[in-house]
Parts: structure tokens; C-alpha cells; sequence
């Protein structure tokens, strides 16, 4: 690697559109970071876009779910020796401009995970009010598990720590690696801290969150948040 | 030994053919022997039931079931709910699989690729 030790890890579903954008800006905020993207299945021209750019694509020949896009990412980046993966979505809905202040706590050991979180600070996102509404709920059932309050269980712009990473490589959830996410990981004992970020709207290509996994979304992750308590507590 | 009902004909007759249906998929390799377990256990119980009436009735009163007839269908109901379930379990394990092959296959031809050009590991920042 050249001599960073931190991978930005963007997992791509058809987003031949946004990703030259994306990518500029990242090249544009850090230069120095190592940037890889995994094309979860892409039927457009996603994987192409991101080698011309000279990168390391890995391609999932069929699409796996976003969570398994991470988990692939986690594996190249321990594999690799980095030690600290950050998770920057393709369409452009994280801003590049907030790695630095959400690597800065992992790498100074403040926490071991990072989430990017439109509540912290004011922010001028705003979320249509259903999505709200399960955010607000999801915030409840992480606060009822683990007894603190995560304010943007759904952000997926995170810093996750190398001990992390080892953990997720072996178990993570394939699609939504929200609330059950979070709440496993403070059981195993690991420190996470909430970076105010800006969010913007999606600039091309279409949202993970289409109308029947807005119906899957509340059931899979009310399940998965009970089973994971359900489980045997595992320290890390 | 009393007579068998229809609906007890019907359903040893099925059960027989079912299991020459089974095992012939089994010699064929179009099903294997560990799929076909199930269905085996299912259609003896099925010939079973459907040739010995007393065993039919006593399973009958011990459920508290009216009709013999309804004994049939309702085991032949808990069978299929037990084979669903353990499909749904078998797909769960093959989703697994699934992944974990596909994400291998990323990994390697990532590294052919790179091997080919004979490009180094670093990244270049362009």
C-alpha cells in the first residue's frame, strides 16, 4: 500500500453515473488513502468505471447485498494490512470532505468505530417521514439493548477499526448492517463514537431502499436485534 | 381384517407409486440419497397407514380426530410443513455457500488480474 493505512471501501450497485463523481471527490478531500471498490453485481458499467480509474475493483459476479459488498471490502483491507476500513457509499450521498474527522477517533483510539450521524449536530438533511419514523424506532431498539442512545442507526458512512473489521469478516449482516450491527458490536465490548456529518441526496442511480425492502427493512432488523440478544454474549 | 376404505386405497396406492417415483429419481441421479430420506419415511408411513386400517384408527382416536380420512391429510400436511422447513434451512446454508463462492471468485481474479499486468500491490495516487 502506499503507505496509508486506511482503505475506503465503496460498495457499488449500478452506479456507473455517480462513481466518477464519487471518486473524484474522495481523490480531491484524501489523497493519501487507498481507495477500493466492490461492484456488488453490477449489470452497468460500474466495475469498468472504477478500474479505469486505477483502482482495485473486486467484482461479486452475482449481487450478494450490500452488507456482503462491506464484509468483502473488511477481508481485502485486513488482508492488506489496513488498519482502518471506511465504508463511503457510491452515489454520492457521503461527503468525502468528512473522512478526516471520521478516521481521526479510530486511529487515536478514542473508539473503535466511527459512525457518521445526521443528528449529532444540526444538519440540513431531512428524511421523508416514514424513514424518520423507523429511524426514530431503531434508535429506541438499540437504546433498549444496549442501554445507550446511537442517534443514526442507519448511517452507513462509518470508520470501522481493524478489531472490528476481524470481527465483521467473520460475521456480518448480508443485507441492512444496521441496528443488530451495532448493538453485537457494543455487546462484544467495542467503543463507538458519533461524528456529526452532512448528508446529501443521491445524486444518480437508484436508493438500496426500494418500497418492498422498506417492508423487509423494520422486520429483519426488529428479528435480527432480538437474535442477537438471544445469542451468547462474545467479548472481543 | 376389514375392508379398506376408498380414501385408505387412495392412499396406499399413492404412497406405493410415490416411492417407485422416489427411488427411481434416486437410480436416475436426478435426486439424491439424502433428499430422498424424507420422502421415503413419507410414503411407507403413507402404505402403512393406508393398509392397516386398526393402526389408522388408533392414530385416529389418539389425536382426537373424527375421521380416518382427516388423519390422512393432516399427516400428510405435517409432512410437507416438516419438508418445507428443512428446505428453507437447506437454502439458508446455500445462500452461505453462495456468498462465500462468489466473494472467493472476486479475490481471485482480482489477483489473476494483477498478476498479469505484474503490478505491484501499492496504489498509485493519480
Amino acid at each position: 500500500m502506499a503507505g496509508s493505512d486506511v482503505l475506503v471501501i465503496v460498495p457499488a450497485l449500478d452506479e456507473e453515473a455517480s462513481l466518477p463523481g464519487t471518486l473524484a471527490e474522495i481523490r480531491a478531500a484524501a489523497p493519501a488513502v487507498d481507495v477500493l471498490v466492490v461492484d456488488d453485481g453490477s449489470r452497468d458499467r460500474t466495475f469498468d468505471v472504477a478500474r479505469d480509474h486505477g483502482l482495485p475493483v473486486l467484482r461479486h459476479t452475482v449481487n450478494l447485498g450490500v452488507g456482503a459488498a462491506l464484509q468483502t471490502g473488511f477481508r481485502f483491507a485486513i488482508e492488506h494490512g489496513y488498519s482502518i476500513g471506511v465504508q463511503l457509499d457510491a452515489d454520492g450521498q457521503h461527503d468525502p470532505r468528512f473522512l478526516a474527522a471520521l478516521v481521526a477517533p479510530v486511529r487515536e483510539g478514542r473508539c473503535d468505530l466511527a459512525i457518521g450521524s445526521r443528528y449529532v449536530a444540526h444538519t440540513s438533511y431531512q428524511a421523508p417521514r416514514m424513514r424518520r419514523l423507523g429511524m426514530w424506532m431503531f434508535s429506541g431498539v438499540v437504546y433498549l439493548a444496549i442501554g445507550h442512545r446511537i442517534a443514526d442507526t442507519t448511517s452507513g458512512f462509518r470508520a470501522y477499526g481493524r478489531r472490528v473489521m476481524e470481527v465483521c469478516v467473520h460475521d456480518f449482516p448480508r443485507d441492512f448492517p444496521d441496528a443488530p450491527l451495532l448493538i453485537d458490536l457494543a455487546r462484544r465490548g467495542f467503543r463507538w463514537i458519533e461524528v456529526p456529518v452532512e448528508m446529501r441526496a443521491r445524486v444518480a442511480g437508484e436508493s438500496f431502499y426500494t418500497l418492498s425492502k422498506s417492508l423487509y427493512y423494520p422486520y429483519k432488523n426488529m428479528l435480527a436485534s432480538l437474535m442477537v440478544l438471544l445469542r451468547r454474549r462474545e467479548r472481543s | 381384517m376389514e375392508m379398506l376404505s376408498r380414501a385408505q386405497w387412495v392412499s396406499a396406492v399413492g404412497a406405493v407409486v410415490l416411492a417407485i417415483v422416489v427411488l427411481d429419481l434416486v437410480r436416475r441421479r436426478r435426486l439424491s440419497e439424502e433428499y430422498s430420506l424424507l420422502w421415503v419415511v413419507a410414503s411407507v408411513l403413507g402404505a402403512v397407514l393406508g393398509f392397516s386400517t386398526p393402526l389408522l384408527q388408533w392414530i385416529t382416536r389418539l389425536l382426537g380426530i373424527r375421521y380416518e380420512t382427516s388423519t390422512v391429510f393432516f399427516i400428510g400436511l405435517v409432512f410437507a410443513t416438516v419438508l418445507l422447513l428443512y428446505q428453507s434451512v437447506r437454502l439458508s446454508r446455500l445462500g452461505q455457500d453462495h456468498l462465500a463462492l462468489t466473494r472467493e471468485l472476486a479475490f481471485l481474479r482480482h489477483e489473476l488480474e494483477r498478476l498479469r499486468r505484474g503490478a505491484p500491490e501499492t496504489q498509485e495516487p493519480n
